[in-house]
């Protein structure tokens, strides 16, 4: 266990742990939108960024995003100083120029007294803020169907060579993640489609109720060890022939008993 | 055969020396990437046909070496003649015969291919009497143009490998590493951190695995000198990698190359091949533990590859992109492992510091910056090309002495170090010595050594302008500040130069900047800010003509200048149809006029124009 | 003492009590929670089964998790979902075989049972006494002290 101050007041926190889990523990709230259990760190936002300094720096003190950096015995945190206010609203009116219209930009630019942009808008600006959730999450499931794709300004994320991607199973974790709901599907029932690909999705023998993509069940049988005669069922479905094997057993039983 | 011994070595050194003892003369011809555009290898063919067909006497084809490039590229091709040292420049292949019948087999010296000096209007003979080379003091580039790089041997001759066997046979790697430390030698690729407390730090770190990488991406547009220096000796890098590896317990290591540089990639990989099979590489070199190979790792081709975090995950077949560093790549660098990664110069300068003493080497330059520092020296001057000069010399003595001053005597106004984020010094520094500490403290740096030399005819605002658009692109995109941050810095100074400007806009480019500044992942980002920092810091007065009077000082802004013929108009009318546009319109002996509505402001009036009486403003 | 949650179905009368205190003990912002259990009918008249999760010792939910989003709690001995990491691909929902990894639609994330941190709010409320927390009787050989 390390002991630092965060906003003046003295915290205890595990040693590994990232600042930002210590930060918001103490129930204070600073916007962090490339930040996802699920994933690694990325630092991409710059939003979680707050000021440390420690006794004896001298009065020198440092931005670091607090999503990837490690508390430390004897840092002094603020989390809401000027200088860290203004870098958070200088991100936030930057990212206005750019997703003028994702929610979750407005929202949290609006809780720092910013409504619209002061640049320039971006002219072929969307809501994706790359902040490589998406990317990372099919990556760490081990499909790495999307990456980002370009530098600089012209970044974005998309299937290699902007076709179809042959990895992608459909499991839509990129569309789930994505904090602007920028990452488009389409799912009727019997099929799904996302990234320009076309999935079929696996039927409840029983109920007919979908549930996943068959290329997704595929990889869980394949790589996950799951049998393959689990997914021949829905969720409801399987709830019911647990009911009625065991209603099998405690019945036999007490027939055996009378 | 296999070198195991600093005696072995020596004698491939004498072996080398007496087959040349054989010839008269020997012939250089510089092939670097410059000067093989412009057909050195053509004319390394011609004397190859001459000699195949005619026999003289205490020369052949073997007394004929590639080497690598002498830096003063726009001279090339390059031939010198030793032992005497004559040096003929710009050379073409219909030369070729004439330069062996008389310079070769007798000793004449052929006026026309000699340099003339720009300043004085003389030819000179020897080129250690060119004042390009005189100035210099090269100790990273002491065999290029020297030796042929493609041959192990002649790298040996010149004292080659000595260092390496000294090490390994002489030395702990703590001893290597105090060494270092001692000679003062700080990173040559931008931050100018001390190369022996980054060794130390790495070495220190427990682990099975520690790697060594050598940062050949140059990603600076302009920059060569890493790219020379791989391509004319390659071996000294190879070299001074194996002594790092020794030093901080590697066994592997990596060349990270620019993919832009084929050449540079062939003449490491001959090198590396070269050295597994003198066994200079491989398993227990010179007879000891010490077991080192080395790989070719090619760049993705982006600047922000050439970044520390972003160049180690390149190498590991990841994007690369920078991560944040708040472990650093001496702990955690390449696939996790504590890893040491200096530039090519760095590690050039390696040998020659075990070779002399680190004592010798901290004599040069000044005492914080000690050595020498590579630059590419570009462009308003008259003689631009690579040069190495020891730390704290004036920016005026390589403008002036080296670089021979400014094209056509025009205004010396600014120049640019430090690559595409350094910043711009004005005339009033420039008697500033040269070194890490001075330019970053007056608002640019040393960088990996791009220095562009700018006259009167430079817009300050243009200027910044150019680089901000070369980050916005070469930015990796990752975070915000640098992705949407540089972009907007880039529009508002967009604004500035078309005349849109306002009053505000410098207060907002000097806010944005600083959060730019605080707020970005990597170097990239951070020094983001500097072109349009150290200009508005020196040339503020043109951002407010720009803005306030709408007026561009030096003529480059297009929607804010316009063309115009004065009364010396000799009524020539060769602008007449130089103008695409038909913009403009006169008679035969009149003077000419210029519609203001049609003029596209393309500059073709006055190229044309042989009186010089079209006046920008 | 370790205790072990014991579903009892032969005591379960169908009254879906359960049900009832499991979706509002796992309310978010103040909404009611998908419930974790089901008192299902077997199809025997009078039988009914309190269908719930079996924190099973290798679980097909926890293999099918690509972000190890379901690990076992070492001081319930619950297979916990974090739903901070979960990325709501749903291939627990469809590998569980037993269905108890479940999508709660309203709140748009996926749940199951945590047996409420060690001790489930269910078994308060079955008047039957179907549900049950029971302490593990160690069965250790008897030394005199
Ligand atoms: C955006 C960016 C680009 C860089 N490009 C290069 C490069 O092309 N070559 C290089 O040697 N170092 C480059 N660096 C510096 C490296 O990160 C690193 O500091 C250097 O290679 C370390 O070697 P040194 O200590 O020998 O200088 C770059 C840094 C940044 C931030
Ligand atoms: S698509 Fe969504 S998840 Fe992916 S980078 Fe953009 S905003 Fe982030
Ligand atoms: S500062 Fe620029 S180059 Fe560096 S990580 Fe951020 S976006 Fe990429
Ligand atoms: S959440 Fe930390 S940088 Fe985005």
């Amino acid at each position: 266990m390390v002991t630092l101050t965060i906003n003046g007041k003295l915290v205890r926190a595990r040693e590994g742990e990232m600042l930002l889990d210590a930060i918001r523990r103490e129930g204070i709230e600073i916007p962090a939108t490339c930040q996802h259990e699920a994933v690694e760190p990325y630092g991409a936002c710059r939003l979680c960024t707050v000021e440390i300094t420690k006794a004896d720096w001298g009065g020198w003190k440092n931005h670091v995003t607090s999503c990837l950096y490690p508390v430390q015995e004897g840092l002094i945190v603020s989390t809401h100083s000027e200088d860290v206010i203004r870098i958070r609203k200088t991100i936030l009116d930057l990212f206005l120029a750019r997703c003028p219209n994702a929610e979750l930009i407005q929202n949290m630019a609006a809780e720092y007294g910013i409504t619209r942009t002061s640049y320039e808008e971006v002219p072929d600006g969307n809501d994706c803020i790359l902040c490589g959730l998406c990317t990372r999450v099919c990556d760490k499931m081990g499909f790495q169907a999307i990456s980002t794709v370009g530098r600089g300004h012209g970044k974005e994320v998309a299937p290699p060579l902007g076709e179809a991607p042959p990895d992608c199973v459909g499991c839509l974790a990129c569309a789930q993640i994505c904090p602007t709901n920028y990452i488009k599907f389409t799912d009727d029932g019997t099929t799904r489609t996302i990234w320009g690909r076309e999935f079929e999705l696996v039927k409840c023998e029983t109920t007919g109720q979908p549930t996943i993509t068959k290329e997704f069940a595929a990889y869980l049988v394949k790589h996950r060890n799951i049998p393959e005669d689990y997914f021949t069922r829905c969720d409801s479905a399987h709830r019911e022939e647990l009911a009625k094997t065991m209603g099998r057993i405690t019945h036999w039983g007490r027939q055996e008993e009378a | 055969m296999c070198i195991t011994s600093s005696r072995q070595l020596k004698q491939v050194r004498k072996e080398f020396l007496d087959g040349d003892a054989r010839f008269e003369k020997k012939v250089m011809i510089c092939c670097g990437t410059g000067c093989l555009a412009n057909g050195a290898q053509e004319i390394v063919d011609e004397f190859d046909s001459i000699l195949r067909k005619k026999r003289i006497k205490g020369f052949t084809i073997e007394a004929v070496r590639s080497t690598g490039c002498h830096g003063f590229c726009e001279q090339g091709p390059l031939v010198i003649i030793e032992p005497r040292g004559t040096f003929y420049t710009k050379v073409k292949v219909k030369d070729v015969a004439d330069i062996i019948e008389k310079s070769i087999r007798s000793d004449e010296v052929i006026d026309k291919h000699l340099y003339t000096d720009p300043a004085t209007k003389q030819k000179i003979e020897r080129y250690p009497d060119v004042a390009f080379f005189s100035h210099q003091q090269r100790i990273a580039l002491r065999n290029l143009g020297k030796i042929a790089p493609h041959n192990i041997k002649d790298y040996i001759a010149n004292g080659g490998y000595q260092s390496l066997a000294k090490v390994l046979t002489t030395m702990t790697p703590d001893d290597v590493i105090t060494e270092v430390s001692k000679s003062g030698l700080r990173g040559r690729g931008g931050g100018g951190f001390s190369a022996g407390r980054k060794w130390r730090s790495c070495a220190d770190v427990e682990s099975d695995t520690h790697y060594v990488i050598c940062n050949g991406d140059e990603g600076d547009p302009g920059a060569f000198m890493d790219r020379s220096i791989m391509e004319g000796d390659p071996h000294s890098v190879l070299e001074g990698l194996a002594i790092a590896a020794y030093a901080v317990g590697a066994k592997e290591g990596f060349v990270y190359v620019r993919d832009e540089y084929p050449l540079a990639v062939v003449h490491m990989q001959k090198a590396i091949e070269d050295c597994r099979k003198e066994g200079l590489l491989g398993e227990n070199i010179f007879e000891t533990n010490f077991c080192f190979d080395v790989h070719i790792a090619r760049g993705a081709g982006a600047f922000v590859c050439g970044e520390s975090s972003a160049l180690m995950k390149s190498v590991a077949g990841e994007v690369g992109e920078p991560r944040a560093k708040y472990v650093r790549s001496v702990v955690k660098g390449l696939h996790d492992q504590p890893t040491v990664l200096n530039n090519v110069e760095t590690f050039a300068n390696i040998p020659i510091i075990f070779e002399k003493g680190a004592d010798w080497y901290a004599g040069i330059g000044t005492k914080k910056s000690t050595g020498t520092k590579v630059f590419s020296l570009v462009g308003k001057v008259r003689n631009t090309g690579l040069i190495e000069v020891p730390m704290g010399i004036t920016l005026r003595q390589i403008i002036f002495d080296i670089g021979g001053g400014i094209i056509d005597d025009r205004p010396f106004k600014a120049v640019q170090t430090g690559g595409p984020s350094g910043g711009c010094l004005p005339e009033s520094k420039l008697d500033l010595p040269v070194d890490f500490d001075s330019l970053t403290e007056n608002g640019s740096m040393m960088g990996s050594g791009g220095m562009i030399v700018m006259d009167d005819r430079t817009c300050m605002v243009d200027v910044a302008k150019y680089f901000t658009d070369f980050l916005v692109k070469e930015s990796c995109g990752k975070c915000v500040p640098c992705r949407e941050g540089l972009y907007q810095l880039h529009k508002l100074l967009v604004k500035i130069s078309e005349g849109r400007g306002e009053e505000s806009d410098i207060d907002r480019m000097e806010q944005l900047s600083e959060v730019i500044v605080n707020a970005s992942l990597c170097g990239l980002g951070q020094s983001g800010p500097n072109p349009l920092l150290s200009t508005l810091k020196y040339f503020r007065d043109e951002y407010t003509a720009h803005i306030r009077d709408k007026r561009c000082p030096a003529g480059v802004c297009r929607e804010l200048i316009t063309y115009n013929i004065t009364d010396e108009c000799t009524g020539c009318m060769a602008c007449i149809s130089a103008c695409a546009y038909h913009a403009i319109t006169g008679q035969k002996k009149k003077v000419h006029v210029i519609d203001q509505e049609k003029c596209t402001k393309c500059g073709a009036c006055v190229a044309a124009c042989r009186f010089n009486t079209i006046d920008v403003r | 003492m370790n205790y072990r949650f014991v579903v009892k179905p032969e005591l379960c009368i169908g009254c879906r009590t359960c049900e009832l205190a499991c979706s509002f003990a796992h309310s978010v912002n103040g909404k009611p929670g998908r419930s974790r259990i089901y008192p299902l009918g077997t199809g025997h008249k009078e039988l009914w089964v309190p269908v719930v999760c079996l924190q099973c010792e290798d679980p097909a939910c926890a293999r099918s998790c690509l972000v190890d989003a379901i690990t076992r709690n070492p001081e319930t001995g619950a297979m916990d979902l974090d739903a901070e990491r979960c990325v709501r691909c749903m291939a627990c929902v469809a590998a569980c075989p037993f269905g108890c990894s479940l999508h709660d639609a309203n709140h748009q994330m996926v749940v199951k049972c945590d047996l409420c941190g060690g001790d489930p709010v269910c078994a308060h409320f079955c008047p039957t006494k179907a549900l049950v927390l029971e302490p593990i009787v160690q069965q250790k050989k008897k030394k005199s002290a």
